[in-house]
């Protein structure tokens, strides 16, 4: 039987297809199996799908914005506009994306250095995980510090 | 003596002469509890049916010619213990290949990736006979060793899904083995083998899915070298606005 993918699954037909044909006709390319079902793929995908997040609050950043320029009236209706249970989900839904996201970014940043950038060697990834996730920590709490009115 | 036993090999098959699409066949193969899934194809050839076509070579894990889908997921089959599967063990082609035939997938795209990257080194000024061997010590040695261990064996390119909607993407084992001469102390062709790497479909053309280092066979961990190629050529462009080329 031949294997029918939907349309969203078919990878490019001219994937790894050379640039001069060759003397024999090929079948076309098949997109990875289980995609994206296996192994890294859901959580890859997952990692793309928190940047919905980044467009959403950005959308929201506008609104509030707006209702800045609309004068006192229009800001305060904003205000409690964000306290319907459905923003006060969106945003709890947000902060646990934004906080997986930064964890899986930052697990994979100590690969990202090379063995030596000039003279320099990186520490090692146990210190370099250790630092980003406690900057991340700190600038967390310091952020929620400001806005509760606790600091400045 | 080894135990026999028979399995089911689900084995896809295409002869571009007839088949319009691929096709799958099954074997019943009585296997030995030591084989390896190679084993149980060859034994297929050799005395089922002489018209499969598989791909292998050194039979361990050292030519990476027989890289193959194993029940969905792309292996080495001369490394893969067969009493690590069922009864049914499913074998395809690569995915992200074309089929040339039965389990043979074109390789010309795979090798003009390759050249794209210039894996050979480049020297500034060749060195007199008379000048000595070029030297490099352990530690800088230690810097590439790790990306030089690629065998070639494709199974990085057949699990990467941006391979499947960006064919102009260099992929995965080019891309280590171009940053593994980037960061040979003999080396001077950086630069021009980062205009490759900045390029459409070059390194920043890697979403980072990983699944390329999961599934080398030898432990290349080819995402490593392309997040520290993107790193480096970010590196490159900043000090470009801080010192003119020529002038490090």
């Amino acid at each position: 039987m031949p294997e029918l993918q939907p349309p969203h699954l078919r990878p490019r037909l001219d994937a790894m297809k050379s640039s001069r044909p060759g003397p024999t006709r090929t079948a076309d390319p098949r997109p990875p199996d289980h995609f994206p079902a296996r192994g890294n793929y859901p959580v890859y995908l997952l990692f793309g799908v928190c940047g919905g997040f980044l467009l959403l609050t950005s959308l929201l950043v506008l609104r509030g914005v707006w209702a800045l320029v609309g004068g006192e009236a229009a800001w305060n209706a904003f205000v409690a506009s964000l306290s319907h249970p459905l923003y006060i989900g969106y945003h709890a839904l947000a902060l646990l994306g934004v906080v997986w996201f930064s964890l899986r970014f930052f697990s994979i940043f100590p690969k990202t250095q090379p063995a030596r950038i000039g003279p320099v060697k990186p520490p090692p990834a146990p210190v370099i995980l250790a630092i980003l996730n406690g900057g991340f920590a700190v600038a967390n709490a310091l952020l929620a510090l400001i806005l509760w009115g606790e600091l400045l | 003596m080894a135990v026999e036993k028979t399995k089911t090999f689900v084995v896809t098959r295409f002869d571009p002469d007839r088949d319009e699409v691929p096709k799958s066949q099954s074997y019943e193969v009585p296997v030995q509890d030591d084989w390896k899934v190679l084993d149980a194809l060859n034994y297929i050839k050799d005395h089922i049916d002489p018209t499969l076509s598989h791909r292998w070579s050194c039979r361990m894990a050292v030519c990476g010619s027989c890289g193959m889908q194993v029940d969905g997921e792309p292996k080495l089959t001369c490394k893969e213990a067969l009493s690590d599967y069922g009864d049914t063990v499913e074998v395809k082609p690569l995915s992200n290949f074309p089929v040339i035939r039965d389990l043979v997938v074109e390789l010309e795209g795979f090798m003009e990736k390759f050249q794209a990257v210039k894996p050979w080194i480049m020297v500034a000024k060749e060195r007199a006979i008379e000048e000595g061997t070029y030297r490099q010590s352990p530690e800088e040695l230690e810097e590439f060793k790790q990306f030089s261990m690629c065998i070639n064996c494709m199974l990085c390119y057949a699990a990467c899904p941006v391979v499947s909607n960006e064919p102009g993407f260099l992929g995965p084992a080019a891309i280590a083995l171009g940053h593994r001469y980037n960061q040979d102390s003999r080396d001077d062709g950086a630069a021009e083998r980062n205009q490759v790497f900045r390029g459409d479909g070059g390194v920043f053309a890697c979403s980072v899915a990983n699944e390329c280092s999961e599934v080398c066979p030898k432990n290349v961990d080819p995402s490593a070298a392309i997040q520290q190629a993107k790193m480096l050529n970010v590196l490159d462009w900043a000090q470009s606005f801080v010192v003119k080329r020529g002038e490090e």
